[in-house]
């Protein structure tokens, strides 16, 4: 009998897996409550203010490309098999992201273009788990 | 506070493959900037020692060579702008009246490919392929291009500039002219950056012997080159910002500090860790007016003989890049500028400013030097 394969994401500070079909993966940030900015990965501390009055957030799945660029070599350890495209997302929160995309023609890559989160699986665990890691896609 | 002057410098040559050991390495740059100097090995009394991949304790290990005197030797780690953050601590201990003469050094040995950060990185970020260094060059240079127009063309003349400019240097890594279309056609490693805008990965050595001004008549040095003013930030969050934020604010206090403008520098070494640096930053410096690096670059104006020499020793790309090793060759060649002693690289007109920025993971100064 086949068993349901569980996802794990690579690192559980930096987004949720749907808990259920009609759910969403998402990024998680911080937002400070004292001066508005918001961060990605989440944080104890706000950079812009150093205030520690920082609530969890779910973020915008969308953003627009920033700027980017393909790696046409791979870095030592690196799970990811050049090439691969590197980019900055901003989301409408404010805050960037660098992000892995999915696209790496530079063709078909374009700044300020319009991207979306996916969720992909990037190797097993010890445990036989997928361990899942998130990338950015042209929508 | 008092004034800080430069009394000697001494490289050792960069070099992609070396038999040397640390130790020697650094041995030769001391024994060099010592002997510029005039300044004696008992009359130090303090040495900071920058390096990134090297064992604990090396700076004892380098500098205890020229004699077990007990100073204090303190090794200094901020990426790639070790060495400048080790000579300016001294210039500050100097500067508040705690010591009259300080050594400087940086010390470095590289294996060769992509570069790590050592140590423990989060997993994911080795995972995800994260660890891309011309990566964050290449996006911004896109950017660039996205707003200003900048061309493939002008990232790659600033390649040609600094490696003519490094054919000129003895201690350079890399001695030979490039062409557009070598430096075009070479392999890709991050779009647009091809493998000759890439600093190489080097080993080196690099010291400077400072001292109080009030007590620079004492030794019988070269002409003293004063550090007359600097800044140092790890950065300052700013939300547009997808490097450094608040560089133009650095900067000018490092103008303020010196009494000077961006227009008075005659001669700047900028971190060019891969070549379409020679164009962003300067506009970060206030140098060259925002979105114009490119035009500059075309029009020559950053070359030995234009109105802004930029990287006169062939810059990280050329020189090469032991990144611990890297702040102070960037003191010392615009200290031989400004005392006229550059050789065929000798900017005309008798420089009388110059400007240093390094920048690394760790952090970024902007430091100004005088005649």
């Amino acid at each position: 009998m086949a068993v349901q394969r569980k996802q794990v994401p690579i690192d559980g500070r930096l987004f949720k897996l749907p808990s259920s079909p009609s759910e969403k993966a998402h990024l998680i940030g911080s937002r400070c409550r004292s001066c508005g900015e918001t961060f990605f990965p989440k944080r104890s501390y706000c950079a812009n203010c150093t205030s520690p009055d920082m609530e969890e957030v779910a973020l915008s799945t969308r953003g627009k490309l920033e700027t980017f660029t393909i790696s046409r070599a791979t870095p030592p350890g690196s799970l990811i098999q050049a090439p691969y495209g590197l980019g900055y997302v901003r989301l409408p929160e404010g805050c960037i992201v660098q992000t892995v995309l999915s696209e790496c023609d530079p063709q078909k890559l374009e700044i300020d273009m319009d991207m979306e989160l996916v969720i992909e699986k990037i190797r097993e665990d010890e445990e036989g788990n997928d361990v899942m890691a998130f990338k950015f896609k042209p929508v | 506070m008092r004034e800080v002057v430069i009394l000697g410098v001494g490289l050792h040559k960069f070099e992609r493959f070396t038999d040397k050991t640390l130790v020697e390495l650094g041995e030769v740059a001391i024994s060099n900037a010592l002997k510029e100097s005039g300044v004696p090995f008992k009359d130090i009394e303090a040495a900071y020692v920058g390096h990134c991949y090297a064992a604990m304790g090396t700076g004892r290990s380098v500098v205890t060579q020229f004699g077990e005197t007990g100073i204090p030797i303190v090794n200094i780690e901020v990426a790639c702008s070790s060495a400048t953050q080790a000579l300016l601590r001294g210039a500050w201990e100097i500067a508040s009246g705690l010591y009259d003469v300080v050594l400087a050094v940086g010390v470095e040995k590289m294996g060769t490919g992509l570069i790590s950060m050592g140590g423990e990185t989060d997993r994911y970020i080795v995972e995800m392929g994260y660890m891309v260094m011309p990566a964050s060059y290449a996006m911004m240079a896109r950017r660039h291009m996205h707003d200003y127009g900048t061309t493939f063309e002008q990232l790659a003349m600033c390649s040609v500039k600094e490696h003519k400019n490094g054919a000129l240097n003895p201690y350079a890594q890399y001695q030979r002219e490039m062409t557009l279309e070598e430096v075009m056609n070479s392999r890709m490693i991050a779009d647009p950056i091809t493998l000759y805008m890439c600093s190489p990965t080097s080993s080196g050595a690099s010291a400077a012997v400072i001292c109080a001004k009030e007590k620079a008549k004492k030794y019988i040095s070269k002409k003293p080159i004063t550090i007359a003013g600097w800044a140092l930030s790890s950065g300052t969050y700013a939300r547009e910002a997808l490097e450094f934020g608040g560089m133009e604010e650095l900067a000018q206090k490092a103008y303020d500090r010196a009494g000077i403008g961006p227009q008075d520098i005659d001669v700047a070494q900028v971190h060019d860790a891969f070549s379409p640096g020679e164009i962003f930053i300067p506009e970060s410096l206030g140098l060259i007016p925002e979105g114009e690096g490119g035009r500059w670059i075309e029009e020559e104006k950053t070359e030995i003989n234009g109105v802004l020499p930029i990287n006169t020793d062939g810059g990280l790309v050329a020189r090469g890049h032991p990144v611990g090793a890297t702040g102070i060759a960037q003191v010392a060649e615009l200290v031989w500028q400004l005392r006229g002693e550059a050789g065929p690289r000798q900017v005309p007109g008798k420089p009388k400013v110059a400007l240093q920025h390094n920048a690394g993971i760790g952090g970024v100064i902007v430091s100004i030097y005088k005649r």
